[in-house]
């Protein structure tokens, strides 16, 4: 092997709602982070801030909302194989981890309280390695459900103890 | 791997200690010495105020209490802890008002670990601790037998370990052998380790406080310190001078407490044997299996001295257990270097040389380390430009000492893959050099940032059961990421390499 193919991105994208998901999720931070400058100016009147660094907050927080839920869907990505679980998370800082099935001890189905609007649920299937955990946010529902069940049918099919 | 039937519990070929454990049985009686003299110690401010109370009151019969209570208590836990192995459990009962029972199946230990304090020395006397991997870190649920006889504490490990690797070649493997044996010289390098000068830091510290409480500080003042004949430009660089030998003799006690004796030996069990301790002597257990892989760390002082320590990776042992997987203290290079290809088994990925990450990967070093640097050293000029006291130039000195930084981490990063091990090398306040064997490696994580994707980097992360749970080989080239990743797990890498991006 002289000059290895690139790795390929994972085939399966996340559920579109994921999107409005974490739309959501972007406008609750940015709310939160415009309202302690609120604060601090109004009822509390410590700090003064010009109005251009009032734009200036605003056009990030803006553009947070506006782009990082985007970048993020554009970023998440999953595949399972018959010998590996593969995923691609994150938007500054992209994460690829790969997985062996025949590693893989737990395989969780959580759905949270903003995630379950959508129909929406997060697969994290785990290893013997705490920094080995694979999170698939985003997912839809049935399509969470029904991945649980392949990577359970799948993991103890494979030989190993999982160490 | 075949279960150990459990009804037919011990063994025929079980040794003699295990079938000699098989009934409920109390501790060494001579624990009986040890645990009032502890008790007296953990009661000795209690003690001090009743003979206080003593003198002033006049009875005698407060005395009596005072040193009864402690025996009593001692008395009592010798009577109520009791321990067997059993139907392929070491169960251990104690506790007077809240009953515990350990239990814990044989085949699951994976450490045994003996430590003797100077009293259980005196009376020949060991604890020996098991270690099971659990994630439990209370000392409730730690499974302790405190008070066997030497001999046959060591006798039980043996047989436990034994049990517990279902290899059979190992009784026949080679005889024991020490790897590495303490040298007094290395004490030499005790002031040099960032935990030396800690402990030593500490220390200092407590006495200052000492002092302040006392009000030493504020009796002292200029003038008294203006002792004829030495001018204070003397006396400061002699202060300095006599706080690093202050701190440097502090951090060589506590090497020497912790280190001397110190032994490495390759049992005939195959498993990794440490011995060490002036006053309290320890004796650690590893087992060959659980070694995924070593880390060599060379802090920037010992660095300078051509010295280096040892631990190793283990699995089921986490950072917060890293105490029992230090596997050389701080000694010469060569001796890590040698004791680091014995446990590997193979010399090749201790001396193999290592691959460099490129320029790209260097240009990062350097960012990373001047940018941080140049807000102080801009501030400092600007400060001085509007009319601040020239000395604050001096905070220039930050640029040298990140460019020296960003040089040497240059200089340290590098990996390979060698004889069935991932080698990464980085750092230089810290360099290490984390070697770790391909088949513990558990899965492969890519992380990279916006800066590292547009400079074509990325971070290869080999996860793992045992240490930090990951060795990072940071800033690696994105394709060199993917062949490393790939030739040491072929099957997994491969059905995700080609076609598109």
């Amino acid at each position: 092997m002289d000059s290895p193919p690139a790795l390929r991105e994972p085939s399966q994208r996340v559920s579109p709602r994921a999107r409005l998901m974490w739309t959501v999720e972007a406008l609750a931070q940015a709310v939160v982070l415009a309202i302690v400058p609120v604060v601090l100016v109004g009822p509390v009147d410590v700090l003064d801030i010009p109005w251009w660094a009032w734009v200036l907050l605003g056009l990030v927080l803006a553009a947070y909302v506006a782009v990082v839920p985007r970048w993020r869907y554009l970023v998440h990505r999953w595949e399972v194989t018959d010998t590996a679980v593969y995923t691609q998370t994150g938007w500054w800082t992209r994460e690829r981890r790969i997985a062996p099935m025949s590693r893989i001890q737990t395989v969780d189905h959580v759905e949270g309280a903003l995630s379950r609007l959508f129909g929406l649920a997060t697969v994290t299937v785990t290893t013997a390695s705490a920094a080995g955990a694979l999170a698939i946010a985003g997912l839809d529902k049935d399509v969470a459900r029904r991945l649980v069940d392949e990577l359970t049918i799948k993991a103890d099919a494979v030989e190993g103890d999982a160490t | 791997m075949t279960q150990p039937d459990l009804s037919a519990y011990p063994p025929p070929e079980a040794g003699p200690e295990l079938r000699r454990e098989a009934e409920w049985q109390r501790l060494d009686p001579r624990m009986l010495l040890v645990h009032p003299i502890r008790e007296v110690i953990r009661f000795l401010p209690v003690l001090v105020v009743f003979v206080l109370a003593r003198t002033a009151a006049g009875g005698e019969q407060w005395q009596l209490l005072g040193v009864a209570f402690p025996i009593a208590l001692g008395l009592l836990r010798y009577l109520t802890t009791s321990f067997r192995i059993a139907a392929g459990r070491i169960e251990l009962r104690r506790g007077l008002l809240n009953r515990h029972v350990l239990s814990t199946p044989v085949d699951r230990v994976r450490t045994v670990d003996l430590t003797s304090s100077p009293i259980h020395r005196l009376l020949g006397l060991t604890k020996l601790r098991i270690g099971t991997g659990t994630a439990s870190t209370s000392d409730e649920d730690r499974i302790d037998l405190d008070g066997l006889p030497l001999d046959r504490a060591r006798a039980l490990r043996e047989e436990l370990l034994h049990t517990s690797t279902t290899d059979d070649e190992v009784a026949t493997a080679a005889p024991e052998r020490d790897v590495v044996t303490f040298d007094p010289a290395w004490v030499r390098f005790a002031p040099l380790t960032g935990s030396g000068v800690v402990i030593g830091a500490a220390a200092l510290g407590a006495a200052s406080q000492l002092l302040q409480a006392v009000g030493f500080f504020e009796r002292l003042s200029p003038e008294q310190l203006d002792v004829p004949g030495v001018s204070l430009v003397l006396l400061i660089p002699l202060l300095v001078l006599a706080f690093v030998v202050l701190i440097s003799l502090l951090s060589i006690g506590g090497y020497v407490v912790t280190n001397w004796g110190f032994r490495l030996t390759r049992t005939r069990s195959a498993t990794w044997h440490l011995t060490r301790g002036l006053f309290t002597t320890r004796e650690t257990t590893l087992d060959d299996d659980r070694v995924a892989g070593v880390t060599l760390s060379e802090p920037l002082g010992l660095r300078l001295a051509r010295g280096a320590r040892l631990s190793a990776i283990v699995t089921g042992l986490d950072k917060s257990q890293q105490g029992s997987s230090a596997l050389v203290p701080p000694a010469p290079r060569t001796v890590v270097e040698r004791a680091a290809r014995e446990v590997l088994d193979t010399p090749v990925p201790v001396d193999t040389p290592l691959v460099a990450h490129g320029p790209l990967a260097a240009r990062r070093r350097w960012t990373r380390a001047l940018l941080p640097a140049l807000v102080p050293a801009v501030a400092c000029v600007v400060a001085v430009l509007l009319g601040e006291p020239s000395w604050l130039l001096a905070g220039l000195v930050t640029l040298p000492v990140a460019a020296l930084l960003a040089r040497d981490r240059v200089r340290s990063l590098g990996h390979a893959l060698a004889a069935g091990h991932v080698v990464a090398r980085s750092g230089s306040v810290v360099r290490r050099r984390r070697i770790l064997e391909v088949d513990h490696v558990i899965g492969w994580n890519f992380q990279s940032t916006w800066f590292q994707r547009r400079a074509g980097l990325a971070t290869l992360v080999a996860t793992t059961a045992g240490g930090n749970q990951a060795v990072a080989v940071l800033d690696v080239p994105e394709d060199e990421a993917v062949r490393v990743a790939g030739a040491a797990l072929p099957e997994l890498i491969g059905q995700f390499t080609g076609t598109s991006r």
